[in-house]
């Protein structure tokens, strides 16, 4: 288990996710894939914080409590993104509701004009 | 430092197998429900690999947001359509869109092979290695802590603390409010933003109210 191997998990599962997007009709399955690849974000940073070092712990200043704390950065990166995704996906859902009243379809070639 | 134990690295590739299997019946499944009931499933292992990785309250968030919020959203709005008897078509020319992803994989496992990524290894103070793995000694309070960087400066109190990865819930705490605070609070406006935008967009513009007539959840 190295970078390298969490960075291999996370691009397989970016690219799943992009394949879902690009391919599918469903809009409630391309939001799902965009959640996929949202996830694989969030993998990658976890795996950056855990394996590489933060700047301030290299540097040969007295280490500081701020130095430790900033090793966490990644995870706080992550925590920004899934809230972003959280957000995005309930929107998203709200767009896809407003979208079946109008149109009574959730297909995204049936979305192909702004005006209802 | 910080050795990976072959129980570790056994865990890691099985829980990464789980979610990249479930991950691909999400993109492949007609059915949408099973796709979103799979997309959990995905969630969920992936949840288990922060855990794997250190990231305990990284992978509690996970579970709390991803497998008990948003699957069960997703699941709710697979059984409010009534479109999914006609299952989940792909579109045509998607050997395309099998082309772009296998070229941004090709890409992204390029980059991260070739890279030459920076280790933990190269981290050479004992205090910032203790910091990471095992614990840490803190002088002083109030404001600013600093840490002991020579053994023989003891001053009291001195405060014993866990390593930042086998706690790691506090620092981050302490990280959102004082370092990252601006980004926390815009984080909180634009959740407040997608509620009403939400609320906005299910309007029913012919009601009064702006809700269907005899809604109880009005």
């Amino acid at each position: 288990m190295t970078i390298e191997n969490v960075l291999l998990v996370s691009a397989i599962l970016f690219a799943i996710g992009a394949y879902g997007v690009f391919s599918r009709r469903s809009l409630i399955v391309v939001i799902m894939s965009l959640e996929l690849m949202f996830n694989a974000v969030v993998i990658a940073a976890v795996g950056f914080s855990r394996f590489t070092p933060a700047a301030a712990l290299l540097s040969s200043d007295p280490l500081t409590a701020e130095a430790i704390r900033s090793a966490l950065t990644g995870h706080v990166f992550a925590i920004f993104v899934i809230a972003v995704a959280a957000g995005g996906a309930a929107l998203a859902f709200a767009l896809v509701f407003a979208m079946y009243r109008a149109r009574e379809s959730v297909e995204i070639t049936d979305a192909s004009e702004m005006k209802n | 430092m910080m050795e990976v134990s072959t129980l570790t690295t056994v865990a890691f590739w099985a829980a990464s197998a789980v979610a990249i299997g479930f991950a691909l019946v999400v993109v492949t499944q007609r059915d949408v429900f099973r796709a979103a009931i799979a997309l959990a499933g995905s969630f969920l292992s992936v949840g288990i690999l922060y855990f794997i990785l250190s990231a305990d309250f990284v992978g509690v968030v996970q579970i709390l947001v991803y497998v008990g919020a948003i699957s069960v959203l997703m699941a709710f709005a697979v059984m409010f359509i009534q479109d999914v008897a006609g299952g989940s078509r792909p579109v045509q020319g998607r050997a395309v869109g099998a082309a772009v992803a296998v070229l941004i994989l090709a890409a992204l496992v390029f980059t991260a092979f070739n890279t030459n990524w920076s280790t933990m290894d190269e981290i050479t103070d004992p205090f910032a290695v203790a910091a990471l793995t095992e614990s840490y000694v803190e002088t002083g309070s109030g404001d600013y802590i600093e840490v002991l960087t020579q053994a023989h400066f003891v001053e009291p109190p001195i405060v014993r603390n866990q390593g930042v990865f086998v706690d790691s819930t506090s620092a981050i705490g302490v990280l959102l409010v004082r370092e990252y605070m601006l980004a926390f609070e815009i984080i909180g406006l634009l959740l407040v933003a997608a509620l009403i935008g939400g609320l906005l967009l299910m309007r029913n513009p012919e009601s009064a109210t702006g809700f269907e007539e005899g809604d109880a959840s009005v």
